[in-house]
């Protein structure tokens, strides 16, 4: 073990010298998450202004302007301005200051506890057809909710055998509107948790280039027998096992380093949220692991360094295009999200994104860990196992 | 098989009463069709640098290769101070030090770091190996150019920290595989002066080597390998006496030369005599021993000799009587 500590430690040394390999695994990578995300910033980032006319000022409306209208603003989704009429809300809206008008007609509430017809007009800016467009959604899914309500105030009048009262159907409404859901959604399934654009951008980055760092361990296997020190060793105390040990923890130990300057330099500088440490750690040492085996089983198969090389760059960037590591692969159709599954990059997002989301645990990253470990392990085995022949006596 | 001495057979002396540190004995190695090494044989003594000598393709490279445990061998024994050394048994190794024909340096690395890891796969740690580096760095003239990377380095300098490198732990058996190949005239003779130093200082030493200058410089004694084979083995002057060992001796003299050329003749180990115009030239064995006598016979006739130029016969003419080819044109 102490040769190979030895060894391992020599190529870091080599490592730091080599300006390449700190520019591919390091620079890179960052420089093109930083550009990612700062070209998908506007993009990703959605904010409403919208101004709402409740002409109304009954239960119903109110309960749509409080509490819908309200989360909204209080999520910092869209800024909402009452205003008095609808005159006014549709001036703000031409004249630009709002991208949407709420309008609530008066006699809404009365029309929604009689069991009539009763709608919400969205005045929308032709710029801002995106929030437009959520506002239709804001809309129409409270009218969903008012339908039930309706359903309910109707259930109600004939178990009484008259008509409610106004004081009854709010007291109803009132009831509906803060009752416990009957089922509640506590948590999403993690295959759905998504990263943020910037996370993305910053681990899909990491993950390509990594590959890229994987390969030192074996390229500097053949540069180190076409040199003629591994042949220095052999004819020392030093057994083949002992260098092909210290050329894995060597390149393990490369790439990790490269994953974590770039989860703490994405981190800081374009605020990637990569989740919690240890998670974040299992993850990446995992993926690092796969990286090193899906590299060293490629360029076993080559005769120089320059094939090595150039066959795992080549592997690299196919896998990370099945991956999802230039697009999401939830973005595609879905035979290339089964496709994805056999590539190291797809478990390693995945991996990230289920330690993201409310009530993630470092357990929910426990399957993409156990998959990247035993990519690695598989891999790796088979390519060091036809890389005894670069180290092999003669 | 052509006629062979031994140090043994030979009485060289100053090896039988010397601890025999590496015994080679019968090692084969084929290549397919190619039998590269057929049955070598030989021993290397406490303090003694052993030279093969040969061209090109000879088997020395294959030979030292089994040697060190660094290449299978089909046949055959290694022994270093009676140890077996195999290509598995690994820890036996340590005791020999090799300096391979190519230069197996890490050139992004300092001089002294080269020497840290290498020393440290020996072993070698702490205050000691800071020691052992910077003995070994003032042996090869490199102290004052440690701590700079080796790919700025000269040739020479690189070809000097690569005999450094085998050096560093002190092994009892050194093995240098054509170390000055490629190297310019003066950073040769730097490394042959260090060379022999080490000669000198009691390790044990196996030199290959194509250039009979290097042999007969360095070596105890030589072994002439050929096809695989070794085709004679001693030190020079055995091996030279194979070719029987005659010497040409040019004497540029005033006077009576006949009468001169004469007495020459009487002198026991002369063989044949020339006369020249104001030259005698004479064909001896053993040109050195013989000539304070064949001086003083022909000075006793009132000759006066103005000069004298021994032309001693060499490897290269051994190597030309053993394969039928020149050593040079072999190597070339």
């Amino acid at each position: 073990m102490r040769h190979a500590l030895l060894i391992a430690a020599k190529d870091l040394r080599q490592r730091v010298r080599d300006r390449s390999i700190i520019l591919i695994a390091v620079v890179a990578p960052l420089g093109l998450a930083v550009i990612f995300s700062q070209l998908l910033a506007g993009a990703t980032e959605f904010h409403a202004d919208y101004v709402v006319a409740d002409l109304d000022r009954g239960t119903v409306s109110t309960a749509f302007t409080s509490d819908v209208l309200g989360s909204l603003q209080a999520s910092g989704v869209a800024t909402i301005r009452e205003v008095g009429s609808e005159t006014e809300a549709r001036a703000a809206v031409e004249s630009e200051e709002a991208d949407a008008a709420f309008i609530i007609p008066a006699g809404f509430s009365e029309a929604v506890g009689g069991g009539t017809s009763a709608s919400i007009s969205i005045y929308g800016a032709t710029q801002s057809g995106l929030a437009t467009s959520v506002a239709e959604s804001v809309a129409t899914r409270f009218g969903d909710g008012v339908a039930g309500i309706q359903l309910a105030l109707a259930v109600a009048a004939e178990l009484r055998g008259r008509a409610l009262t106004l004081e009854e159907v709010g007291a109803i409404v009132g009831a509906a509107s803060t009752a416990d859901p009957p089922l509640e959604l506590v948590d999403v399934d993690a295959s759905l948790r998504q990263l943020s654009w910037t996370t993305y951008f910053s681990a899909s980055m990491a993950i390509l280039f990594l590959f890229f760092a994987a390969q030192v361990g074996i390229v500097s296997l053949f540069e180190e027998r076409r040199g003629g020190t591994i042949a220095r060793m052999l004819a020392g105390p030093i057994s083949p096992s002992s260098i092909l040990l210290g050329k894995a923890i060597g390149a393990f130990v490369t790439g990790a380093l490269a994953m974590g300057v770039l989860i703490v330099a994405t981190t800081l500088l374009i605020g990637a949220e990569w989740g919690p440490p240890l998670g974040v750690a299992l993850v990446a040492g995992a993926g690092v692991l796969a990286a090193i085996g899906v590299a060293t089983v490629v360029a076993s198969f080559a005769r120089t360094a320059e094939t090595a090389g150039a066959a795992s760059s080549a592997v690299a960037i196919t896998l990370a295009i099945f991956g999802g590591s230039f697009t999401p692969v939830s973005q595609g159709p879905e035979i290339m999200a089964t496709l994805s599954l056999l590539t190291p990059h797809a478990w390693i997002l995945r991996g990230l994104a289920d330690l993201h989301g409310g009530g993630a645990a470092v357990s929910d990253a426990l399957l993409p860990v156990l998959v990247l470990v035993a990519i690695g392990l598989v891999t790796g085995g088979l390519g060091f196992a036809r890389a005894r022949r670069l180290v092999a006596i003669r | 098989m052509l006629s062979r001495t031994t140090a043994d057979a030979a009485g060289s002396a100053g090896t039988l009463d010397r601890r025999v540190v590496l015994e080679a004995t019968d090692l084969r190695k084929r290549y397919g069709d190619l039998e590269a090494v057929k049955g070598v044989s030989f021993r290397i003594h406490e303090g003694e640098t052993f030279g093969l000598l040969g061209p090109n393709g000879a088997g020395k490279t294959t030979t030292i290769s089994m040697v060190c445990g660094l290449l299978a061998r089909d046949a055959g024994e290694v022994l270093l101070d009676g140890d077996p050394i195999d290509v598995g048994r690994v820890a036996a190794k340590a005791g020999i030090g090799y300096v391979p024909q190519e230069l197996a340096l890490y050139p992004d690395l300092t001089a002294r770091e080269n020497l840290a890891f290498f020393g440290g796969l020996y072993g070698l740690g702490g205050s000691a190996l800071r020691s052992r580096i910077d003995d070994v760095l003032g042996t090869i003239g490199l102290a004052d150019r440690s701590r700079e990377r080796v790919d700025r380095f000269s040739g020479g300098m690189q070809r000097r920290l690569n005999i450094g490198i085998g050096l560093l732990h002190q092994p009892r058996l050194l093995l240098l595989d054509e170390p000055t190949v490629g190297v310019d005239p003066q950073s040769r003779n730097s490394i042959l002066e260090s060379i022999a130093e080490l000669g000198r200082s009691g390790m044990a030493i196996l030199y290959t080597t194509h250039y009979m200058e290097e042999a007969e410089r360095l070596c105890d004694r030589i072994a002439i390998i050929d096809a695989g084979e070794i085709q004679a083995e001693g030190t020079r002057r055995e091996l030279i006496g194979l070719i029987g060992g005659r010497d040409t001796i040019r004497l540029t003299a005033t006077g009576d030369l006949s009468k001169a050329a004469e007495a020459a003749r009487a002198v026991e180990g002369v063989v044949q005599v020339a006369a020249a115009e104001d030259a005698l030239e004479l064909v001896v064995v053993d040109a050195r021993g013989l000539l304070p006598r064949l001086l003083a016979a022909i000075d006793a006739l009132g000759a006066n000799v103005r000069g004298v130029e021994i032309v001693e016969p060499d490897l290269e003419a051994v190597f030309l009587h053993l394969t039928g080819r020149a050593l040079r044109d072999s190597a070339d």
